[in-house]
């Protein structure tokens, strides 16, 4: 090499650059349509579907930046995750919201990243807020963030699951839900004129309607892509279980009517002839067999083969039903059909709002008639299994400490015998039933709710 | 939102003392380094070269032409130009271009997320433009060096002194007229990106600061904090509602120029909320304000005022109150003979704690422009430019062009707020584990930093080390600058003007006490070192 001259050496380098180019555009092709499938990355990356198109919505800005950084990537993402932590310890919001933003355009099909972000918003970053409208600002834009997620990985199971815990746990179960919920379709910032924001609820519909479609849009992708969340069928109760939540909040915010009513027949109806003919695989002895939570003794029959098998599958379909609470919630939406159950929850709603009011009588007897209510419906055999969840026990029992409360406070003998006797003798030892009572009797004080 | 402001201020005595101790222990360090390469290049004879050129230095320095240095930076700048250093302009172009689509959306723009806006453009200008100077200045000389066209210069009537200043005023102004065209352009962008009606929102705030910080518990003696409520972050401490618990500040030399055009004294906070129980949460915690004078004992109280967590919450009070039916005049009975005002604020909620440090309550003075503490932030900049030049063009007088652009590059790292209080930590024994040899015996050994370690000669001679090393190292601590004074733009970002006691002088002082070791430095250098050498 030595001997030879400047432009012999450069002829060299010429001809090795174009050697070494054969092989890479040969297995860097790109792919022209089905005819010809290109090189075998590109083959490969079809195969797979791990081109950017296939994975969700292209982000140019992402890809440059990506493609810009070379090699870089890994070392930027940890910075960045480490002032992340940092701008969340200290309070700095914005930043720490532009932060978010950079990590995912670094690793935007890195699912756990946008879940864990997401999540970061909506519970941790939203309870650091004192204001309501504040919190649910940062709740929002937790969903916000989850929404993104998923289009830029529409394969994502989980990341449509978690848009919709959001929007059906955080805005509906969170302390502050009675507010979040009206802003879901009432947006506080003025900008949205009282209406929704649209990019979270489009339609103006009630946060465990959106919450649902979410979970069904998870459920569908679910059969095709694995989730590790929850087990298969708590995973694919979760849309009929926002029915359950829709209806329950309709009578939380004293809505007792033919609309209610519906939702329960309606919740009833998906989670025994959907949900309830779903197929799950169990294990029925050596072998794993196809089971369904609403089964009839004959179709359990022929599910079987063997008398030992029917007795297996029959095990099999209880502890699927136990683990999904499903007798409890198909008995209760059958029980929530009943007038005199709507009558009951009017007559307990009607109590503490009296109650507030320091309409002692008023709320008195409204207790007492809910009570009343409660003590037939519980009593009778098809309902009895009711008693074992605690959310109805509570609501009853909170009819009772009106009721009990009142007596005391006025100076009134209580009864000896009175409604409900027997459930609060059953119980009063289960200490987390009697602490929740209690504290929703509490919260009765404050003149908002 | 954090910032702390009074992090930085400074005692102007102790500041000049420190500026003094600073120059001068440069100085040493560039002549003893100076006589000491001599001794070992010329033997004994060394030290007489040594006075020699002190003593030339110092006629140099009587003798210095204006004309000589002008045409010197010329020609620097003239060389940067033709090694394109304006290219720097066309990864800005690029960077502006598409900084708009990771900044977020612009149309729901959240007066925190101006400060996002503002810092992204003065962060890029910096780290756009100090590459460039970093580069010019550290690679200038030695490649004059090695194609002997200092020749050129060094034969003509021009000195030593005269050739490192040329240098570094023309690096400097090369750097600056790049950082001016990027900070005109910087200033439109962020313009631009504001939406019309949050324009508001560029301002620059002027706070007065109160001097002294008390709490109260809540018996109502005097506490050295208030209630830490478990928050990892110990910035802000609590105080508890329908307590005697209160946080106190004193303001000094208050008078009328505090009050705003139409006579109001404003308070402004950025108080943190944390609730024991939530309570009703539609309804937000209260705190009042009170303005007390024990010479006179007078006090005023404001109604309860809601809190505005992580915004800023500013609170009116007018001259005249009225206390028990008398009108008072604010400055007049409620500033002290000193021309103290005493504030003292409480939280009205029972079982609910109100968070303050001594940065969230200022007097809120007339705002100024926000061009105005844009400008000084880049100012700012401009003077990290010149730290930078003086450091790189004198270190490359002695070293070649890679290796000075290390060591201006790590100067300049050790120099950044985390990497400086690291390295006081270092020095203070405030790191667990040891110094720089126990720490490698604990890795190597599996040993934590809170292990004893075994009483024995090896151990002995790892601590002796460790403390030269530490010495070293402090010595460096006191000669490498603390940049923190030069980051301007944390003030602009968050809505504040630069202020001069805090900032603009102590970057001033710490540049100017740079100018004559590096010039020194860079003088002895050009002497002594064999210019034919490449």
């Amino acid at each position: 090499m030595t001997n030879m001259t400047s432009q012999q050496r450069k002829l060299v380098y010429l001809i090795g650059i174009v050697v070494l180019l054969i092989p890479i555009i040969w297995l860097s092709l790109p792919s022209d349509g089905k005819d010809a499938p290109g090189g075998v990355l590109s083959q490969l990356r079809s195969q797979y579907e791990l081109g950017e198109a296939d994975l969700g919505d292209v982000d140019a800005s992402s890809a440059a930046m990506n493609f810009a950084l070379l090699g870089m990537r890994g070392m930027a993402v940890n910075v960045l995750w480490k002032d992340l932590d940092q701008q969340k310890d200290t309070k700095r919001w914005a930043e720490m919201q532009a932060t978010t933003e950079s990590i995912v355009r670094l690793q935007p099909h890195f699912e756990k990243v946008w879940d864990f972000n997401g999540w970061n918003l909506a519970y941790n970053t939203s309870a650091e807020w004192d204001a309501v409208p504040d919190r649910y600002y940062w709740v929002k834009q937790g969903a916000k963030f989850l929404k993104r997620g998923v289009e830029r990985n529409k394969r994502s199971t989980e990341l449509y699951y978690r848009t919709g815990k959001v929007i059906q746990h955080k805005v509906g179960y969170a302390d502050e839900s009675a507010d979040y919920r009206k802003f879901f379709v009432s947006d506080p910032d003025p900008v949205f004129k009282n209406g929704p924001d649209p990019v979270v609820n489009p339609e103006a519909k009630d946060n465990f309607l959106v919450g649902r479609e979410w979970f069904e849009a998870a459920c569908v992708r679910e059969l095709a892509r694995p989730q590790h969340i929850l087990d298969r069928s708590l995973f694919r109760s979760t849309p009929a279980r926002c029915l359950f939540d829709y209806a329950q909040a309709l009578q939380k915010e004293g809505k007792f009517g033919e609309e209610t009513r519906a939702a329960w027949d309606h919740a009833r109806k998906d989670w025994t002839e959907s949900y309830g003919r779903e197929t799950f695989h169990a294990l029925i002895g050596p072998e794993e067999s196809d089971i369904m939570l609403e089964m009839t003794a004959e179709e359990i029959k022929q599910q079987a083969g063997t008398p030992d098998d029917e007795l297996r599958v029959r095990k099999a379909v209880d502890a699927y039903q136990k683990m999904t609470n499903y007798r409890y919630w198909r008995t209760r939406a059958l029980a929530e059909a009943e007038p005199e159950m709507s009558e009951a929850h009017r007559f307990v709603f009607d109590a503490k709002q009296a109650y507030k009011a320091q309409e002692f009588d008023n709320a008195r007897t409204a207790a007492f008639k809910g009570m009343e209510g409660f003590d037939k419906i519980l009593k009778r055999d098809e309902y009895s299994s009711l008693t074992d969840e605690d959310i109805l026990c509570e609501e009853c029992l909170l009819g009772w400490k009106i009721w009990d409360d009142i007596y005391q406070v006025s100076g009134d003998k209580i009864p000896e015998e009175f409604p409900l006797k027997w459930l609060l003798q059953m119980k009063s030892d289960n200490s987390q039933i009697m602490g929740n009572v209690n504290k929703q009797f509490k919260r009765l004080f404050l003149d908002n709710k | 939102m954090y910032f702390d402001p009074n992090e930085y201020l400074l005692n102007p005595f102790i500041s000049f003392l420190n500026w003094v101790v600073v120059v001068g222990a440069l100085t040493f360090v560039v002549l003893f380094v100076s006589m000491l390469n001599l001794l070992t290049t010329k033997g004994m004879s060394g030290i007489g070269i040594f006075f020699d050129e002190l003593g030339g230095m110092a006629a140099d320095l009587f003798q210095l032409s204006p004309r000589r240095i002008w045409a010197l930076t010329r020609l620097t700048y003239t060389e940067a130009i033709r090694r394109k250093a304006l290219a720097v302009f066309v990864v800005f172009g690029l960077l502006f271009m598409f900084a708009g689509w990771f900044m977020g959306d612009s149309k729901e723009i959240k007066p925190d997320q101006v400060k996002v806006y503002i810092s992204f453009v003065l962060t890029a200008i910096s780290w756009l433009t100090l590459p460039v100077v970093l580069l010019l200045c550290c690679f200038g000389i030695p490649e004059d060096i090695r194609l002997r066209s200092i020749h050129t210069v060094v034969t003509k009537p021009a000195r030593r002194v005269e050739i490192v200043l040329g240098r570094m005023i023309g690096i400097w102004l090369i750097g600056c007229l790049v950082l001016t065209v990027m900070a005109i352009v910087g200033h439109f962008w962020i313009v631009r990106q504001i939406p019309a009606d949050s324009q508001p929102l560029l301002t620059c705030r002027v706070p007065v600061y109160g001097t002294e910080m008390e709490f109260l518990d809540r018996e109502g003696n005097s506490a050295r904090s208030g209630v830490n409520v478990g928050d990892i972050w110990i910035f802000r401490s609590y105080i508890e509602g329908a307590t005697k618990a209160r946080a106190r500040w004193r303001f000094i030399k208050v008078d009328e120029s505090v009050l705003d055009s139409d006579g109001n004294l404003n308070f402004e906070n950025s108080f943190s909320a944390f609730r024991s129980y939530k309570g009703d949460m539609t309804r937000p915690l209260f705190y009042d304000i009170k303005l007390y004078n024990p010479e006179k004992n007078l006090a005023y109280t404001t109604d309860p005022q809601p809190v505005n967590e992580f915004r800023h919450k500013l609170d009116k009070i007018p001259r005249k109150v009225t206390v028990d039916d008398v009108q008072y005049d604010i400055l007049k009975d409620f500033v002290t003979a000193n021309k103290d005002l005493l504030i003292e604020v409480s939280c009205i909620d029972r079982e609910q704690y109100i968070g303050m440090a001594r940065s969230d309550l200022f007097i809120r003075m007339p705002d100024r422009p926000f061009w105005m503490g844009y400008w000084k932030a880049i100012l700012g900049i401009s003077l990290t430019l010149l730290l930078i030049t003086m450091i790189g063009v004198s270190a490359s007088t002695m070293v070649k062009g890679p290796i000075a652009a290390v060591l201006t590059f790590v100067i300049y790292f050790l120099s950044l707020k985390d990497n400086h209080q690291f390295m006081d930590q270092l020095v203070f024994g405030q790191v667990q584990g040891g110094g720089f040899l126990e720490s490698v015996y604990r890795l190597v050994m599996h040993l934590g930093p809170s292990a004893e370690l075994p009483a024995n000669p090896a151990f002995a001679v790892i601590q002796f080390f460790d403390w030269l090393l530490n010495n070293f190292l402090w010595l460096c601590r006191h000669v490498i600058p603390y940049s923190q004074y030069f980051n301007m733009p944390e003030f602009v970002a968050n809505g504040f003007d630069v202020p001069l006691d805090t900032s603009i002088i102590p970057s001033l002082l710490v540049t100017s006490a740079f100018i004559i070791p590096c010039v020194v430095m860079g003088y002895f250098a050009l002497r002594i070192r064999e210019l034919e050498s490449k």
